[in-house]
Formats: structure tokens, sequence, C-alpha cells
């Protein structure tokens, strides 16, 4: 039973559900020829010849992503202290991946107008300064400038890490690492009646991020396994920190996926590469937030499971649009929906080439 | 004027290289608005100023750096015009790039120094902590055959993941010290199990080393006063940095005004740059001209370009009409109306400017709610004291006072006492009644001007059926005037006036026939919605004009409350009494001024503007140099 103070909020995700996707309603879409998916989606700049094909792209993405940022200010609206704060923790990874552009385009010099048009358009409370950030003429300016606002947090590690690493790697992990420390820090710091919920919800997310970092530094960068360590974020789920103290030890993805609890273990059991393994648990933390969704006593836990879910539905059209635009193959599009096994889109480009030869 | 100022559409055609002084000469004249649609002709297609624009913005952001950094107070106004071509604003561009580098570098140097300066303390810290142990400091300071130490501190936020990576490598993480966000830390391992990547792992926590000296042992008075007298080298070398910073800034100062100068300079070219197209050496530019404006315009683009143009001048045409900007009031007495107007919307191109219409019934209505010869002075005369603080609103505040002043004579009415002078008319008191019929004919008269104003305004865009049928429209009008008759009637007679009446009902079947024609769908809905859309006429009507009985009801109410003040006066004594007029006095003013300001507010936007006003214009914003 939701607390009365946040009935408003429960209502109003209990509307905004309505319009989220099932999985067989995003396969449907997926099937949809670009005309009417355009149409299915009001997006008229998807059949707009005048534009280049990377920017209409960009258009569409940014429509996407200004159509889930609306829905997270609506949803914040009635929130106040530290779930409000909790909500745009979560959003604030869009802030955080202009930040990463602004770096990225700092790094290789390119023109104002080039950043300008790949950042996002962000609601005040997340947005970053912008324009004194533009001013800056290279990464260390730029993070320097940034140590003077609300992200000093995280540009002073970011900073620190890169004035002694020197590499692109090391600052964007440190950004990431941040970000997901930050919200791990405000989901711990929840008690009753949100923070059971909000934490079962943050868990599975840093649970899914954790797996899938773990996997990649140790089976693809070859990082040791203290740092590899030194990187993961502690789960408030099922990977806490004895948990991947013990994990990072371990040599190769069976041994890892072999040790790891229930029900990260029955679901990922079988998969024999990362790219399984990380559709499989996509999915189980999409269950997770759907189960928040339905059945969560915290409004603002079904609020955010919302927008997460939310966030994985538009980007899912977004795949799509993109698969679309490029003319890509209908199973290329199936596996970045996530819809078939990792190995499916080989096997079936593999049979398509055959079939062409 | 109420009219709009009647604009031109002009289209230019210049040399390229005739740009930097094209958009000067018209900066010049501050009549010309650009008009970004891109021309026809479609080998129009280059935009030449894209490059003037990249080094301006970037010459821009650097010169406003240095001045943040230097404290230097950059002019904002053009001394002298002159033309700045491409080439030296993108060498301006260029030295400011160099300059910037050496700023920053020394910006850098005095970060750098005040990272070590902190540095410093810690290791003074630590070496503190470790003086008061008895331990042989050897041990920490040399790795040893079995063990890798390392002494040093990590930011807090980081010794929780940084124990568990180390502890992955069999190393132990012991915490001495808590400064601040900073942990100050030995480590130790086994030597021969030192993991390669160790110093990686290290500097992702961000851990600094604090090595122990030799001397520390044997001399640690000695240690402290090197520690100290490096705290005192940073310090001077920062002092000194700074001096030599300051310098080089004063060496500066008069290019970087200079530089200033030129970049105000090139603004206006940079501001017309989404508006320009070019075809190898020919550019294009288009915009709105105050029709008064042309000639002046075009006598400064012969004075200014030595090479021949061509400029045609045309009137807007009706489907242009929505980009057409509005000139605004620039009275200055009516600017502070003109804001809370804009609060509103600007009006569209061809609609009448409302604020000469706003500021005089804003005055009648606030004078006649709050009218006291005392209290409006007051309003008056803190307005005038505080007009610099105020801006541009102190005449705003200045003449609320001065109606507010004429009302108290009218009414007989100085704070609030009806004795002290006689009332020009009468205290509203006096006669309720009348006041409130005042009100309401007040009301009348308000919303039949405000419908005209709409009508008015549709005709004035084209927009006949809107100014016959739509809301409040000439048929909206009828039936009002002809309702208030038919109610006149009943008040007086006793029995709706015939005519009145008749007329009413066949202005109310009129609207319902056109709202019938308007609806699609089933013939149920259709009617429910008419029916719904005609009650919804007749009740907003009524409702509108009894809405206006609060400018009477206010200003009885501002009597009552005079002698609410009056009465708890008269119960205390000679001091009390004093204090509890001054307080009373001050109440009333504060709070009763500010909630019939909020009432006045109320009735303009509602009753006023969202009938004849649309707000979707957008206001003329022409091309200026920034002059003294």
């Amino acid at each position: 039973m939701v607390d009365a103070a946040h009935a408003y909020l429960d209502a109003r995700v209990s509307m905004m559900t309505r319009q989220l996707h099932d999985r067989h309603g995003l396969a449907q879409l997926a099937e949809l020829t670009l005309p009417d998916l355009a149409q299915r989606l009001g997006l008229d700049t998807l059949l707009d010849p005048s534009q280049s094909l990377r920017s209409r792209s960009r258009a569409i993405e940014q429509a996407l992503v200004h159509q889930l940022l609306a829905e997270l200010q609506v949803l914040i609206r009635p929130l106040h202290g530290a779930e409000r704060e909790l909500i745009l923790a979560w959003g604030r990874k869009y802030a955080l991946y202009n930040l990463k552009t602004l770096l990225r385009g700092k790094l290789h010099a390119f023109e104002a107008e080039t950043i300008a048009a790949q950042l996002f358009e962000l609601p005040a409370p997340i947005r970053l300064p912008i324009r004194t950030l533009f001013r800056a003429e290279g990464v260390d300016e730029l993070l320097r400038q940034l140590e003077t606002g609300p992200y000093r947090q995280i540009a002073r590690q970011a900073r620190e890490v890169y004035a002694r690493q020197r590499e692109p790697f090391a600052l964007e992990a440190a950004i990431d690492q941040h970000y997901y420390l930050d919200l791990a820090h405000h989901a711990r710091a929840f008690g009753a009646p949100h923070g059971n919920a909000l934490r079962r919800l943050i868990g599975a997310m840093l649970d899914r991020v954790d797996l899938l970092w773990l996997l990649r530094f140790r089976l693809c960068y070859g990082l040791s396994p203290s740092a590899t360590f030194y990187w993961l974020v502690p789960s408030t789920g099922l990977l806490g920190r004895e948990r991947l103290l013990h994990l990072v030890a371990l040599e190769g993805l069976e041994a890892v996926l072999g040790t790891l609890p229930e029900p990260l273990a029955g679901r990922l059991a079988g998969s024999d590469d990362i790219a399984e393994v990380q559709r499989r648990v996509n999915a189980h933390s999409a269950a997770t937030a759907r189960a928040s969704l339905a059945y969560a006593d915290s409004a603002p836990a079904r609020a955010l499971a919302y927008l997460m879910l939310r966030e994985t539905e538009l980007l899912g059209l977004f795949a799509i649009v993109q698969g679309r635009l490029l003319g890509l193959a209908q199973h290329t599009i199936d596996a970045a929906l996530e819809h078939v096994p990792s190995g499916c889109t080989w096997r079936a480009a593999v049979v398509d080439r055959s079939e062409t030869d | 004027m109420l009219a709009p100022t009647a604009m031109k559409h002009v289209r230019l055609l210049v040399l390229t290289e005739d740009l930097p002084a094209t958009s000067l000469a018209l900066a010049a004249t501050g009549h010309f608005h650009p008009d970004p649609r891109a021309p026809a002709e479609a080998r129009l297609g280059t935009a030449p100023a894209h490059h003037y624009r990249h080094h301006h913005d970037r010459a821009r952001q650097r010169l406003d750096k240095l001045a943040e950094l230097l404290d230097l107070a950059l002019a904002q106004h053009v001394d002298r015009p002159r033309v700045i071509e491409p080439e030296s604003l993108a060498a301006l561009d260029h030295w400011l790039g160099e300059l910037w580098q050496t700023a920053s570098t020394h910006a850098e140097g005095l970060r750098l120094l005040d990272d070590e300066a902190r540095l410093v303390a810690e290791h003074q810290a630590a070496l503190a902590n470790f003086a008061a142990l008895d331990i042989d400091l050897a041990v920490l300071r040399n790795n040893t055959r079995f063990l890798d130490i390392h002494v040093g501190m990590v930011p807090r936020e980081n010794l929780a993941r940084l124990g568990g990576a180390l502890g992955l490598a069999h190393y132990l993480v012991h915490v001495y010290m808590q400064r601040g966000d900073q942990t100050h830390v030995v480590i130790v391992g086994p030597s021969d199990a030192a993991p390669e990547s160790l110093p990686q792992v290290l500097a992702a926590a961000g851990f600094q080393a604090l090595p122990i000296p030799i001397e520390l042992d044997r001399e640690p008075a000695r240690v402290r006063q090197q520690l100290e007298t490096r705290s005192a080298d940073i310090a001077h070398r920062r002092a000194a940095l700074e001096r030599e910073l300051a310098d080089w800034g004063a060496d500066h100062r008069a290019q970087l005004l200079a530089a200033q100068q030129t970049l105000l300079l090139a603004a206006p070219l940079v501001a017309l740059d989404p508006a320009l197209r070019a075809s190898g050496p020919l550019a294009h530019l288009a915009g709105w001209v105050p029709a008064g404006g042309v000639d002046d315009l075009a006598d400064q683009l012969r004075q200014t370009l030595s090479h021949p143009f061509d400029l045609s001048v045309r009137d807007p045409r009706p489907d242009e009409r929505r980009l057409v900007p509005t000139v605004l009031t620039r009275n200055r007495l009516l600017a502070p109306f003109a804001t809370l107007v804009g609060q509103y919307g600007i009006p569209e191109y061809g609609e009448v400017d409302p604020t000469p219409l706003f500021a005089v019934t804003f005055l009648l209505m606030f004078g006649s709610m709050f009218g006291d010869l005392g209290q409006g002075a007051v309003i008056a005369l803190a307005a005038w004291l505080l007009r610099r603080r105020l801006g541009r609103f102190w005449p705003f505040g200045l003449l609320a006072g001065l109606s507010s002043m004429a009302f108290g004579v009218v009414f007989g009415s100085v704070f609030g006492n009806e004795h002290l002078i006689p009332a020009l008319w009468m205290s509203p008191l006096t006669d309720p009644l009348r006041m409130l019929t005042l009100a309401l004919l007040w009301g009348v008269g308000f919303i039949t001007l405000a419908c005209t104003l709409a009508i008015y305004n549709r005709v004035a865009v084209g927009r006949w059926r809107d100014a016959v049928l739509g809301h409040h429209g000439a048929v909206n009008l009828v039936f009002y005037l002809a309702l208030v008759g038919a109610g006149v009637g009943l008040a007086e007679n006793g029995a709706l006036a015939p005519w009145p009446a008749t007329i009413a009902g066949l202005a109310l079947a009129t609207l319902a026939w056109a709202s019938w024609r308007e609806q699609q769908g089933p013939v149920i809905e259709r009617a429910l919605v008419v029916f719904i859309a005609t009650l919804e006429t007749v009740i907003g009507y009524v409702s509108n004009t009894l809405s206006f009985l609060r400018v009477a009801a206010f200003g009885l109410n501002h009597v009552a409350l005079a002698i609410a003040v009056y009465t708890l006066a008269g119960m205390l004594g000679e001091v009390g009494h004093l204090i509890t007029l001054v307080l009373g006095n001050l109440f009333i003013i504060v709070l009763e001024g500010g909630i019939v300001m909020i009432q006045v507010m109320r009735l303009q936007y509602y009753e006023g503007f969202s009938r004849y006003f649309s707000g979707d214009g957008h206001a003329f914003a022409p091309l200026r140099l920034p002059r003294d």
C-alpha cells in the first residue's frame, strides 16, 4: 500500500506505465518500415530528405531523450528531499554523457558546433554549465572549470586520474564509477518505507554494471584482480563488496558465472560469451524493474523503475529507427533489441551471406 | 499611440567583401532586424560569415577568460566605429589564444602551488604524528627485503575500495590519521608479490606519497624547520607568481581593451550570420525595418559602402505577418508597464499595442481601490527614493502613488483619516451601493473596450470570421451589450426589456449556429458541445462583469481597514495611539497595497488581455552598436 504522501506520484506512475510497450509490442515495432515508424511514433524528422542520415538519427535520439527527461521532470515534481535527489542522481547520467562528449571533443579538438550538435538538451536540475565549459581549451581546463560547480567531486577525481594517467579510459571510468557510487550512496541512505525497494532496484542495476565491467576488465582488458576491484562499485543487491572480492580473483568466464549467487547464476548459466551475459543480465535487471513497478509499496521506487524501463524502451526504439535508417538486416535489429541470443545474429548473417552468394 | 509601427521588408545584395562594413552601417542605424529565412535563389547557399563568427566566438571566450583572470573591467560600449576585416579578427583570435596559453600556465602554476602547499601541510601533520611515536621510523622509510611499504594519503571516499583492491594482492592498508577529506595511511605488502598494477591502482585511488625524511629520528626540529622553510618558499613563489601575472596583465591591458573594442565592432556581423547567404562574391541578407527608417538605412549604406549594392523594399505579405517583429513602446514612463505587458506576451504585428491602455486603466483601478493622499504619497516617495534600486520600475511606483493620492483627494482620505481634508466627491463608505454600481459600469465599459479591441485586432490581421463570430468578436459584443441592456431593464422595472432580450437571444443563437458548424462528430456530441459552449458564453460574460465589483469592494475595504486601525488606536494612550497609527498605515500600504496590485493585474490579464491580445508576436530587436 503506497503512503498517502505519494498517492499522486503513484497515480502518475500508473498512468505513465500504460504507455510502456511489452516485449511483443516492441518486436512488432521492429518490423515496421521507416514511413510506418515515423507515423506511429510521430517522428516526422525520420522522413526529412533534406537532412543527412546522421542528423536525422541525432534528431531522433535527442527527441527520445528529451521525452524521457520530460517524464522525469513530471515525476520529480511531487518529490522532495532524498527521494527527489535519488531520481535526479539517476537522471544525471545524461549530464555525464554530455560531459564525456565535451571531454572527447576537447581531446580531439573538435569544433564547438560539432560538439554542441552532439549534446543533449537537459532540464535545469541536472544541466551542466555548458557555456562555461565550452570556453575551456583543453581537458584539464574543462575539469578545472567543472570543479567550481556541483560536479566538483567527479571533476576533481577525474582530473587527478587524467593528470596521472593521461588516458581517456581512466578519465571516463572515473566519471562512470562516481556516477554509480553516488547512486549506491543515495540508495544506502534510505530507511523504511522506501529503502528496501530502492536498494533492490538500484542493486539490480549495479549487479548488471559490476558483472559486465568485471568480465570486460578481467577478460578483455586483462586488468589484475586488484585494478578490476578498484573500478567496481559494491552493489546494494547481490554483488556486494565481499562477493566482488571473491569474483575478481577468479579466472575465466565459466568460473565467474559458476560462482554467481542465485538468481543470477540460473539466468546466466550456459552463456558462452560476454555479449550473451549482457543480454541475459539486462533481461534480469529489466525483470527486477518490472516487478518493482508492479508490486513495490514505494511510489519513488515505482517511479524509478518506470524511468528505467522507459529508458530501455526508448533505447530500443532508437535501435529500431537507427537500424531502419541505415538499412540494416532484421536479425541485426533483433539482436540490438536483445530479443535473440547474441550468437544468432552472426549465424543469421552467415546464412544471409551464403544465400546471397 | 495605440497603432503599431508600420514595417517594411528589405532585401540587400552586397559584395561579400563589403559585409563587415555593411553590418556596421546597419547597426549604426539601429533600424535593421535580421530575417533568417533562406532566399528563394538556391545558388545563394553558402554562409559567408561562418569563419568570421568562429573567430569572433573563440576570441570572445578567450578575452572573457583573460578579463576574469586579470580582474579587468571591459567596456561595453564602442568608442569609435571602424570596420573589422576577417583577417584582423583571425589575427586577434590567434593572439588572444597565445595570451591565454601564457595566462593559463600562470593560473595553473598558482593552483599547483596551492596543491603543493596543501601537501606540505599534510606532510607536517603526518610527521608530527610520527615524531610522537616510539618506533623506528627507518623501517617505514625503506622497503625491506620482505616488505614493500608506502606511506601517504588517499581521499577518504576511495579508502574502502583501495583497501579491498590491495587486499587482493595481500597488502594491508593501515589508517593512522584523518584530516579533512584525506586519510593518512601506511600500505604494507610482500616485496616479492607486489603486483604490476599496484602503481596504477594507487594512482586511480588518488594516493599521494608522503615520504619520511631520514633525519626525523635524530633531528625532528630540523625536519620541521625544513618543512616550514618549504612552506614559506611556496608562499613566496606564489606571491612572486601573482606579481608576475599582475605585471603581465598590466603590460597587456591597453591591448586587451582594444581587443574588446574590436570584438564589439565585429559583433553585428556575427549577429547577422544566420541571415546571410552568398554565392561567390555576392552576399544576400534580408530583414525588417520600420517604414520611417528605410531612407535613413539607404543613406547610411550609400555613405559607408564603396562598392555598388542593391536594396529592395516591400510591404510584408499577409503570409509573413507572424514573422514581422513588433516595435514596442519606448516611452520612459510607460517602460515598466511595457515590461508587465511583456510578461503576458508580445503583440503580434498589426495588433494594438496595449501598453498605453494598460497603463491608464491600471492606474485608474489602483487609485480607486487604494485612494489615500498620505499613503499614496508614501508609495510615490518610496519609489522616488529607491529609484536606483528599482531601476526602470520606479516610474511604476511613482505613478501608482500619484494615482492613489489623486483618488485620496476625491475620497477625502489622508492616512485613513477622513476628517483632515474635505472629500472632492465622497468617501466610498458613504454610499457603498453607488460605488458597486459604478464598479459594474466600469466593468461593462472595460469589457466592451476589450471586445472592441479584439475585433479591431482580428480585422487588422485579416481574420474576418473570428472578428465577427469568434470569441469576443462582434456577435459576442452585441450579445453582451444586449444582455447588459436586458439586465438594466430587469433591475429598474423588474422585467426583461423586450428588445435587448430579443437581440441577446438572436446573437446567442448565431453563436450557437457558428459553434454547431465548427463541430464534427455525432449529433448528440455536437449538440452537447454547442449547449455547453453557449452556456459558458452567458455565464462567462455575467461572471466577468461581476468580477469588477472587486474594484469597489477594495475601495470599501480600504476605508474599513483604516477605521479598524483608528478604533484600535483610540483605545490606547498617546504613544500607543501614535505607534498603532504608524504601524497600521504601514500594514495597509504593504499588505493591502500588494493585494490591490495583484487584483488589478488579474483584471488586466484575465478580463483584458485574454480577450484582445494574442501575445504571439516577437519584439523588434535591431542590430545595434553598443554606444554610451
